[in-house]
């Protein structure tokens, strides 16, 4: 109980200092928030005039609103910039203290992960919140079984997109260009995990190999999830499979690039 | 007592990528990219004793840092074996992290646009100080340190000095009983580096921690350390008390003349006593074989007219340049 009472604390205690950083780059923030809602609303925009009165791929005008919005949450809760940090932290040699305390530098990531999604989804659900006022299409029932999967869904996809920014970012080891390929990731995920347009929409050769590949995972199924998209108990077992398959190879992978970076570690300034 | 601080044949060889300038070279690197072993460490042997403070010394790219990166368990060493505390540092997981500090001086942990209060929270979080001692530790701190006016205001305001103070604060909330300080002086005043040394003896005598520090400003090694490492191109030259070195390397004497009797002496009437490193009169300093300093003083006694007159060890700067020129050899002839 001790031990589980000390971790509160130590969390606690990251996840306090990571607000209050926040509270000194309030410009910062909003504009990440803007950017969080400008993207998604953009797509929605263009589906929304191709949609007309009719339906794209099975989606109406609401479909998409619906699907975008719930996007627009679930990007928000499971983005992750850790692979910045980590350059950083190795380029310039910010790693070093941090190896030197007992507590595993990944910790102070995922408690920043905490701070920042906290923040931020808070943000956006309210902006949904207000907008589902004025208007019904983005309004979503509230049926507590598929919340509750929902939110089992964006915590493994929040944990696959955390051990992928900071494995990707653990090449900053070996290469000065480790942000540079967390961006070529992005690129593709932006077409591959749904977030320009819905995966069904995608040509089929595209889709294929989106299926075979973790992107799905990271955002598409949460979000078919919460929209209703996703039903039926085979295809919902498949996602978390898929899930939970891909979490634990990027875990791997994470392990795998600590253990081996560490040894390689130059520790700049030496 | 077993020792604090062990290194046997401690080595570190970094493996880099080299590459001739311009295009080509670039192009060649990359198609056909060829490897340098550097040694930064090369079989380094020393002990540390509980409570020691020791002073590490060595030109810029010498192997010090290096080194004490290897001992705090940040970089594997390439051989050789090492124990902190009774650790391996490398393998030595979070108990071992908890028994030392190290501090970077060109680095901070602090957090920069918070007060350095908040960096302390968080250490007496993560290392699990309890509130009690966390208060009174603080309160020490702040008294030894004087940090009663800068706790609250955002460390990107506070001077160098005041950073490196509460750097240290927060580096030993802890209370380690091994501290690894690399430059800890760096860049400050005067005033800042002579309140780091106090700080530092105060905490050693409170509570009996071995300092092991780098540094480049001669007075933090002449307060603080009574040994000094000398290291160079990743090899130990020297291990042992600052006055032995000084009466090893250095040859020479200075005898610091000041002169009476009206400006009767001259600049030849001097030389034919020793070497002259200055001269303007009423004052003079001549430089001396070591072991004639004795006569020479005597026979300058009786043929000038001596006001006063003393006999120093040269700078220790000049005998630390010559250490790492010429190395320490045993033989002084």
């Amino acid at each position: 109980m001790n031990r589980v009472a000390d971790w509160a604390r130590r969390y606690g205690a990251l996840i306090r200092n990571a607000w209050l950083v926040d509270l000194q780059y309030r410009a910062s923030i909003v504009l990440w928030i803007i950017w969080g809602v400008t993207e998604p609303a953009i797509a929605l925009g263009i589906w929304w005039s191709i949609a007309g009165e009719g339906q794209v791929g099975g989606y109406a005008r609401a479909d998409f609103a619906r699907y975008f919005f719930a996007l627009m949450l679930v990007n928000q809760l499971t983005i992750a910039w850790d692979s910045w940090y980590l350059d950083r932290w190795i380029r310039e040699g910010d790693l070093n203290y941090r190896l030197a305390r007992p507590l595993h530098p990944a910790h102070e990531a995922v408690a920043e992960n905490i701070a920042y999604k906290a923040r931020s989804g808070g943000m956006i659900l309210v902006v949904w919140l207000v907008a589902a006022l004025v208007w019904p299409a983005v309004r979503l029932p509230l049926a507590p079984g598929r919340w509750t999967l929902t939110a089992l869904a964006v915590l493994l996809a929040a944990a696959m997109r955390f051990f992928i920014s900071f494995a990707t970012g653990l090449l900053a080891f070996w290469t000065t260009r480790a942000t540079a390929i967390m961006g070529l990731h992005g690129g593709v995920a932006l077409f591959l995990s749904g977030r320009i347009a819905p995966l069904t929409l995608l040509p089929p050769a595209v889709a294929g190999v989106a299926a075979v590949l973790w992107f799905p995972y990271m955002l598409a199924f949460p979000v078919n999830l919460l929209t209703g998209a996703v039903h039926g108990t085979t295809a919902v077992l498949h996602g978390f499979a898929g899930q939970l398959v891909w979490l634990g190879l990027w875990v791997g992978a994470y392990r795998l690039a600590w253990t081996r970076g560490l040894r390689r570690y130059g520790a700049v300034g030496g | 007592m077993p020792p604090a601080i062990t290194a046997e044949q401690l080595s570190k060889t970094f493996r880099v990528k080299v590459r001739d300038p311009g295009l080509r070279g670039a192009l060649e690197a990359l198609l056909r990219p060829r490897y340098r072993d550097v040694h930064a460490v090369r079989e380094v042997t020393f002990r540390i004793d509980p409570g020691e403070i020791v002073a590490f010394l060595g030109p810029n790219g010498a192997g010090k840092t290096t080194t004490l990166k290897m001992l705090a368990g940040l970089l594997y060493p390439t051989s050789g074996r090492v124990e902190v505390a009774g650790f391996v540092p490398w393998g030595g997981g979070p108990e071992f992290k908890r028994r030392i500090a190290l501090v970077l001086g060109n680095r901070q942990q602090l957090v920069w646009d918070l007060p350095p209060e908040e960096t302390f929270l968080l250490n007496r979080a993560i290392y699990e100080i309890a509130p009690a001692a966390y208060r009174e530790r603080l309160a020490e701190f702040v008294t030894l340190l004087e940090l009663g006016d800068v706790l609250d205001k955002p460390v990107r305001q506070l001077s160098l000095g005041e950073r490196m103070k509460c750097e240290l604060a927060a580096a030993l909330l802890h209370h380690p009983p091994i501290l690894f300080l690399d430059e800890p002086t760096l860049g400050l005043d005067v005033t800042a580096q002579e309140a780091i040394r106090r700080f530092l003896t105060e905490y050693r005598d409170r509570h009996g921690a071995t300092v092991l520090l780098t540094s480049h400003y001669m007075q933090d090694v002449t307060a603080l350390a009574r040994r000094v490492l000398i290291i160079n191109r990743g090899r130990l030259l020297y291990d042992g008390a600052l006055d032995a070195l000084v009466a090893r390397i250095a040859r020479t004497k200075r005898l610091e003349l000041v002169l009476g009797g009206g400006d009767g002496v001259t600049a030849e009437a001097l030389a034919a006593f020793g070497e002259v490193k200055s001269f303007r009169f009423p004052n003079a300093v001549l430089e001396v074989p070591r072991e004639e300093a004795a006569a020479t003083s005597a026979r300058l006694l009786a043929a000038l007219p001596v006001a006063d007159l003393s006999i120093e060890d040269p700078p220790i700067e000049d005998v630390i340049r010559q250490a790492f020129t010429r190395g320490v050899e045993e033989d002084d002839s």
